[in-house]
């Protein structure tokens, strides 16, 4: 697992865009109190989905509206066809950890 | 003329009656969002914040209840009313290199590609200007929405416009094309739409991969890269997937174009077993040929697709998950 941020710097109901070891940036998610990590930009287009809107356990992304689950990174909106990768999330003492690429290389991908 | 004006922006622009707000953005060369253009895709999605529209297709498949709840409607489907404000991201991709037209076309004749594969010629009175990979939408009397169908050709001074479609037995709009349409009659045809054309910028070789009726869009890109100096020196490979022998066709196209079998290449594939029998060449689904055809990492080249949707998504998975090819050498308009 990979430390990520401060569970503190997130609050509820909001993202926040965070890159971590020169990776393809991931967004952190807060759904009142869970954290949940994907990859931030949006599989349709070149957007980021931490400028989208959040509406209950779906993400909008800015450019086009479409959406994804947050949980598990299936889109819930047209356009958006191409599920949203996701990583197993933990917050350890106010810290958000997720497991990334490597170890286990990609054991987290979405069907 | 109601008007359209788009929030936060000085940009605004009339629409002709009846004539929807994705298209009359087009006409005026903005860059309104779209990919499919008939309702399905969701990609011209709109925010009205005041004024009145119409929509041709109030349950389109592209709009989501919570799109419909936040007020939302689809660019290709809604029709102002009277003076409208909008909010919508405008998308430079989708400016529009030849200015979209709508006009009257006379249908002159056809010929059998496959048995089920029929290729149609319409022919207008000015040119007809697209890029290759283009499409049209076309009215069909008596079939309700327009269909988008690519062309199968290049531009050209006379006005000629092919498509090569698929009989659907249940379609409206394939049975009256395949058995409706008298000689000379006329729709209307507007053209040219879509963001999946030869690119002639790219220092890449070209792969095609099609199936079904999705080889129009790529003999006309096929064709388009034989006739294009400033493409001589690459190679486009050109892959086509069929369910049985009989569906398997293009190469005799190809072969009649500068470069066939040196630096124009084609590949076919049947998948279902059962029917392969005197087939001489592979049998497998046409993304698992692509992947063992192609001599340089996958991300080396620019692709073009068209076809069923699941074989986009097939190729998609290979291109985009499996070699990490960049999304912006991938050109494919979504149909379904």
């Amino acid at each position: 697992m990979k430390f990520v941020c401060m569970s503190s710097e997130i609050k509820p109901g909001e993202a926040k865009r965070v890159e971590v070891d020169g990776r393809a940036p991931l967004a952190v998610f807060n759904l009142d109190g869970k954290f949940f990590v994907t990859d931030d930009t949006c599989t349709h287009g070149d957007a980021s989905l931490c400028d989208g809107e959040i509406d209950g356990d779906v993400v909008e992304c800015p450019y086009h509206q479409g959406a994804f689950e947050i949980a598990t990174g299936k889109p819930a909106g047209a356009p958006c066809t191409i599920p949203l990768r996701t990583y197993a999330t933990q917050v350890t003492e106010g810290q958000v950890f997720a497991r990334l690429d490597g170890e286990d290389g990609n054991a987290d991908r979405q069907a | 003329m109601p008007t359209v004006k788009l929030d936060a922006s000085e940009i605004s622009f009339d629409c002709a009656p009846g004539d929807s707000m994705l298209r009359s953005a087009l006409r005026h060369g903005i860059g309104f969002p779209y990919e499919c253009g008939v309702g399905a895709c969701g990609t011209c999605k709109f925010e009205l914040l005041s004024g009145a529209v119409d929509s041709l297709w109030a349950e389109a498949t592209g709009l989501s209840e919570r799109d419909r709840k936040k007020g939302r409607h689809l660019g290709c489907q809604a029709i102002p009313l009277e003076t409208c404000s909008v909010k919508v991201r405008l998308d430079d991709h989708c400016r529009p290199e030849i200015i979209p037209v709508r006009r009257k076309v006379a249908f002159t004749g056809y010929r059998d590609i496959t048995h089920d594969i029929r290729e149609f010629t319409f022919v207008g009175g000015d040119r007809a200007d697209f890029l290759p990979g283009q499409f049209a939408l076309l009215t069909l009397p008596q079939v309700a929405g327009d269909r988008a169908y690519s062309m199968a050709n290049l531009a050209n001074d006379k006005g000629e416009w092919k498509f090569q479609v698929r009989r659907h037995p249940d379609g409206s709009a394939t049975t009256l094309l395949f058995d409706g349409l008298a000689p000379g009659q006329e729709i209307f045809l507007d053209a040219p739409y879509g963001m999946a054309y030869l690119r002639t910028d790219s220092s890449r070789d070209i792969v095609c991969i099609s199936g079904g009726s999705g080889i129009a869009p790529m003999l006309s890109i096929a064709q388009g890269k034989a006739r294009d100096e400033r493409l001589a020196e690459k190679s486009l490979h050109f892959f086509f997937g069929g369910r049985t022998p009989a569906d398997i066709c293009g190469e005799d196209i190809l072969r009649d174009l500068p470069g066939y079998g040196s630096k124009l290449h084609y590949y076919a594939a049947v998948s279902d077993a059962d029917a392969a029998h005197g087939w001489p060449g592979p049998v497998g689904l046409i993304h698992e040929l692509v992947a063992s055809k192609l001599k340089e990492a996958l991300a080396a080249y620019e692709f073009y697709l068209a076809g069923p949707p699941p074989m986009i998504q097939a190729v998609q998975n290979l291109l985009v998950s499996e070699h990490k090819v960049p999304s912006s050498q991938i050109h494919f308009d979504r149909f379904f």
